[in-house]
This record gives structure tokens, C-alpha cells and sequence, in this order.
């Protein structure tokens, strides 16, 4: 038994030393898994603080865990990344500084909205729950193609 | 690290405080009702070039569309490039009769098959508005047309085709709610645009309202918005269509992105909670569609 836990134990290990080498397809995958994260945490959020659903002792670890993939959302696009099953437009990759600013607010403002929350003023959340809206709505505007 | 800004930057600054002050809130209530309803006809999306620091209401936004390039004309009130010197029938004109004040019919770009229904209160409402901004100096782009098309007599042959002008009459059978959300998604909002597919020459067909664009504006497909269970939105519910058009949020927690945030951002996001909820419900009572195929 011991050594059957222990050469799993070695395979995982050596899973995990090969990850480094993502294949674009698997960039591809984990990107949508974050995304689809995002959706589902902030669906929770919106519903939670819009009174449709009495769970306010899970807000915060929806925001927290928001906050944690809004952190990764600019290196969930590395170059060569942009072909196959995606959604993921070019110009991504042809902008590079426009796309990371814009990355950059989906960490910002999931962020605040963690800290806004946390700090229980009302107002405040609305507030930013809109600007995490805007950022999530601006990207995608402007680079993805939604069939 | 706050830098200081740069003389460039000082610069920019100041023009876009000039720009955000050209389109803020104006103080008369006259021009704050023109100012919502122009908002509410989505007139600035279109009719401001799709850049960063563009004017608004300057022009110059290229449409793409399956007959052609259409590049968005000036509306501010610059005498030479905009619509400065027209009067105020003549602007009712174009958007009841799709007519330029020569007297030469628009293409169906510009949504007045949608705006002839507007009320003519309304249309001078939106055009005092667009008069008290700051007019810019934009000389128009010329559309990119295939040979065929590139002359106004083909939108006229057009308008003779499909083009049946009427003002919006209000369904007695129905509630204010519901009339309201009719004018606005019929006419102001001019949602059908996009979201109702075209016949082979352009038209709506009107018998599939809101069923979706397989062919839609730059090259992009558009959902079908009847409350059809499986293709369109009947697991939505009113709060829902009224979150969606307020801060783009779908139910499932993703965002509209393709064409629609722009919308959301500069139409249905500056309405009131009232018209938002007006809008679902005329949505939601639509006839359920399958999508086009």
C-alpha cells in the first residue's frame, strides 16, 4: 500500500515537473476554466448582493477568489496562445500594451471590489462591482470574437 | 508613483476635460431631455470615430456591413462639416423621411427606417441638443460602395422597395410599461438594427423581430433576444434583462462584449432604472422565435 501511495506520489511529481511546457491547447483550456471562475464568482456576487439569494457569509470568498484569477488574468494570454479553440482575438497579441493595460484593470478593480467588500459599505460595492463590469465588458469588446 | 505630466500630457488632459465638458449633463431641462434621448437612440456610438480621444458626435466611425464600408457623418454643429446649418425641420426630415436636406435619400445604415417612428417632439428635442455642443471641424469620409450601390438613387430605389415610414402608435391593448419598452426598443433604440435578421437586400424582416442576425454589423453574429427558451432569452428574467442592459452582466455572470458593450456603455446604461425595465418587458413579450438558419 505504502508503495503504491508513494510511486503515485512520484508520478504526480513528474506531472508537475513537465508543466512548465504548456501546449496552446492546454493554455487554451485553463484560460477559459479562469474565465469561466470569473463569471461564476462574480454571477454569485451580483446575485448575493442584489438580495436574490440570503448567502452574505460567502460574499467575501467569492471576492477573494475573483480577486486571486482578476491577479492572473495578464499571464493567461502568452504569445502563441491566440489559435485553436479560442475566442481570443489577434489583436491581443498585435496591441501588446493596450491588452496588458487592459488586463491590468481586471486585476485592479477585482481587487477593489475584494477590499470594498470587505469594508461592508453598500454604495461602495455597487460602485465597484460596476468598474470590475467595466473591465470585464471593455476586454471583451475589444478582444473577443463572441460567436 | 504619481509622475507629473508632460506638456503632452497637459495637453491631452485638457481636451478630453474639453470633450467630457462638450458632452456632460447640460443644466437646461430642454437640452437634458435631448441629451437622454440621444442617449437613448445610441446616436453617439455611431456617429463617433472608433479611436481613443475621438470627438464625439464628429463622424468617421466605419460600419461594415455585407454591402459596403459606411463611414459615419459629423453631427455637431460645425456650419462647414456638421449639421450646423440645418434647421430644425430639416433634422426631423432626415430622421422621419431618411432625406439629407438636398433632398437625397439615406442608405439604411442609418437606422431611420427605426427613427421614423420617433415622435417629432423627440427629434427636436435630440436635434437642440446636438446644436448646444461644441461644434469640430470633421470634413465627412465618403462611404466605400461597390460601384452599384455607390449612388444615392440606389438608396432611393431602396426606400421605394421597403421603406414605409409611420409614427409610433401606441397598442391600447397593452400597458404604458409595455408601450414605452415598445418605443424604445422599436424606435429610440433602434434594437432590431442588429438583432432582427435582413433580407437579401437589407431589410428587416419584420416578421422575425428580434430573432437574431446570423449576418449581423462587422461580420458578427447577433443573439436572438425573443424570450424563445432554447435560441433566445426565456430563462431570463426581468431583473435580469434590466442588470444585463445597466452594467452588461449576463446571468451566468459574463460580460457582453462584441458591439454590445459599446451599446450598454453609451445607450442603455444612461437610461433610467424605469426605461431599462420597460424594454424587458416588451422583450420578454415578444413572440418566442426559433434563430434564423
Amino acid at each position: 500500500m505504502r508503495r503504491i501511495t508513494s510511486s503515485v506520489a512520484i508520478s504526480l511529481l513528474a506531472m508537475a515537473s513537465v508543466a512548465q511546457a504548456a501546449t496552446p491547447e492546454d493554455t487554451i483550456k485553463y484560460r477559459k476554466a479562469v474565465m469561466e471562475t470569473m463569471a461564476g464568482h462574480i454571477a454569485g456576487i451580483s446575485m448575493i448582493f442584489g438580495g436574490k439569494i440570503e448567502a452574505q457569509e460567502y460574499l467575501l470568498s467569492h471576492a477573494e477568489a475573483l480577486a486571486a484569477a482578476g491577479d492572473e488574468v495578464g499571464k493567461l494570454f502568452p504569445a502563441g496562445s491566440g489559435t485553436g479553440k479560442t475566442e481570443a482575438l489577434p489583436l491581443i497579441w498585435q496591441e501588446g500594451d493596450g491588452f496588458r493595460k487592459a488586463a491590468e484593470t481586471a486585476k485592479t478593480s477585482t481587487a477593489a471590489l475584494r477590499d470594498a467588500i470587505k469594508g461592508g459599505d453598500k454604495a461602495a460595492i455597487g460602485k465597484a462591482l460596476k468598474s470590475v463590469g467595466d473591465s470585464c465588458k471593455g476586454c471583451h469588446d475589444r478582444y473577443r470574437h463572441k460567436d | 508613483m504619481p509622475r507629473p505630466l508632460s506638456p503632452q500630457g497637459l495637453i491631452r488632459a485638457a481636451l478630453a476635460a474639453g470633450l467630457l465638458w462638450a458632452a456632460a449633463a447640460p443644466a437646461d431641462p430642454a437640452l437634458e431631455r435631448g441629451r437622454y434621448l440621444a442617449a437613448a437612440g445610441g446616436c453617439v456610438s455611431c456617429h463617433t470615430e472608433d479611436r481613443e480621444g475621438a470627438a464625439p458626435y464628429a463622424g468617421g466611425r466605419a460600419l461594415t456591413t455585407p454591402f459596403g464600408i459606411f463611414y459615419s457623418p459629423n453631427i455637431t454643429p460645425d456650419r462647414k462639416t456638421g449639421i450646423g446649418g440645418w434647421t430644425a425641420q430639416q433634422f426631423v426630415a432626415a430622421l422621419h423621411e431618411g432625406r439629407n436636406p438636398a433632398g437625397r435619400a439615406y442608405f439604411p445604415a442609418f437606422p431611420y427606417p427605426a427613427y421614423a417612428g420617433m415622435t417629432a417632439g423627440d427629434a427636436r428635442a435630440i436635434y437642440a441638443y446636438l446644436m448646444s455642443l461644441a461644434p469640430v471641424d470633421r470634413p465627412n469620409r465618403p462611404h466605400a460602395l461597390p460601384w452599384y450601390l455607390d449612388t444615392r438613387l440606389a438608396a432611393r430605389g431602396w426606400q421605394w422597395l421597403f421603406f414605409r415610414p409611420a409614427p409610433f402608435t401606441p397598442d391600447a391593448s397593452r400597458d404604458a410599461v409595455w408601450n414605452r419598452g415598445a418605443y424604445l426598443v422599436r424606435h429610440l433604440g433602434h434594437c432590431g438594427e442588429c438583432h432582427t435578421p435582413r433580407n437579401a437586400l437589407g431589410a428587416l424582416r419584420t416578421g422575425q423581430e428580434m430573432a437574431g442576425n446570423p449576418a449581423g454589423p462587422e461580420d458578427r453574429k447577433v443573439p436572438n433576444i425573443t424570450p424563445d427558451e432554447r435560441d433566445g432569452i426565456g430563462d431570463w428574467s426581468l431583473s435580469d434583462i434590466g442588470m444585463f442592459l445597466e452594467i452588461g452582466m449576463l446571468p451566468n455572470g459574463d460580460f457582453a462584449g462584441a458591439g454590445m458593450g459599446q451599446v450598454i456603455d453609451d445607450n442603455t446604461s444612461q437610461l433610467t432604472a424605469e426605461d431599462r425595465h420597460a424594454i424587458a418587458v416588451y422583450l420578454k413579450a415578444l413572440p418566442p422565435q426559433a434563430k434564423p438558419r
